[in-house]
């Protein structure tokens, strides 16, 4: 009994999307109690809100395919006439309004997640800079070093030779050989 | 794209650019009401701007009857293959915005005559766009 009920229901609402209502809605030319016949049943027939989407988007595609574009400048002239508008320019700068603008007191509370931040641009040619002189005092460090090494070595062999050739001179052969 | 929906009403491409201007300083202050809205916010935006054409024409003294923006086509087109009783009450419903019951009493027929060309234009316009 109820599934009848419920099949005759949507055969209902199918003949009712049939009969043009969603078209005539978007379209702007439902009466007024055809518009909220419509506005009544959208909550409780999810086809009659997949039709009306469905023709929104239809309509919207034709709009793109039969687009003309308006004349260069009307766009920032509209957006000067909208800015002077009062509730739009009461709106103090640097600062969200909750509700358009309205009080200029009441601010929109902002939650900080973002793990990034944002800094002058300047500091991308210091740090640029930082990374170069880092770089050039890193390979200066590792030059010197083995430099270092290099006459650390130099300096162990010739102590070497040193003390060899001392021996040299104060073993008993070398005194005979001398005599 | 509102652009050239504007144009189907009017015939210069001067008062369309001035309607759009219009439409928008009127509009922007209530931009709320599309977010609320069933329809998408381009189609909420049709059926307002549609609404300050009609009663701009209306304040401005434009003839209904002068037939001003159906030479740019747009909606219009999509009844070109229909009859002219069909092109007749979509044109004077939509581009004019006259009612239905003066339609009816122009034709001499009753209301649901009128009513019922209005469904099938839309069931054409439906089949044509999909």
């Amino acid at each position: 009994m109820y599934a009848n009920n419920q099949e005759k229901t949507r055969l209902n609402i199918q003949q009712y999307i049939a009969s043009g209502i969603i078209e005539s809605y978007v379209l702007g030319l439902a009466s007024s109690d055809e518009a909220s016949q419509l506005e009544r049943l959208l909550p409780f027939y999810p086809e009659l809100q997949a039709a009306l989407s469905d023709f929104g988007f239809q309509l919207e595609l034709f709009a793109i395919q039969h687009e003309e574009p308006p004349p260069p400048g009307l766009f920032s002239r509209i957006q000067d006439k909208v800015k002077d508008l009062p509730a739009i320019r009461e709106r103090p700068s640097g600062h969200g309004t909750r509700n358009g603008g309205a009080t200029g007191d009441d601010y929109i509370p902002v939650k900080e997640n973002s793990t990034h931040i944002r800094v002058h641009k300047y500091w991308r040619i210091a740090f640029i800079v930082v990374f170069i002189l880092s770089k050039l005092l890193l390979a200066a460090f590792i030059y010197y070093f083995i430099q270092y090494r290099h006459s650390e070595r130099e300096m162990r062999l010739l102590r070497e030779q040193q003390i060899k050739a001392n021996k040299v001179q104060l073993s008993p052969e070398s005194q005979d050989n001398d005599k | 794209m509102l652009f050239s929906y504007v144009q189907q009403f009017v015939s210069s491409r001067r008062e369309a650019e001035s309607l759009l201007a219009n439409i928008f300083i009127r509009l922007a202050s209530r931009l709320d009401a599309a977010f609320e809205s069933s329809l998408s916010v381009y189609c909420w935006l049709q059926i307002e701007a549609r609404k300050i054409i009609l009663e701009h024409r209306r304040q401005d003294g434009v003839d209904v009857m002068s037939g001003l923006g159906e030479n740019k086509a747009y909606y219009f087109s999509l009844l070109e293959e229909s009859s002219s009783e069909h092109r007749w009450v979509f044109r004077e419903l939509f581009i004019h915005g006259r009612q239905r019951e003066d339609l009816a009493r122009e034709a001499g027929k009753d209301q649901a005559h009128i009513e019922d060309l209005l469904k099938e234009c839309m069931q054409i316009i439906r089949k044509k766009l999909g």
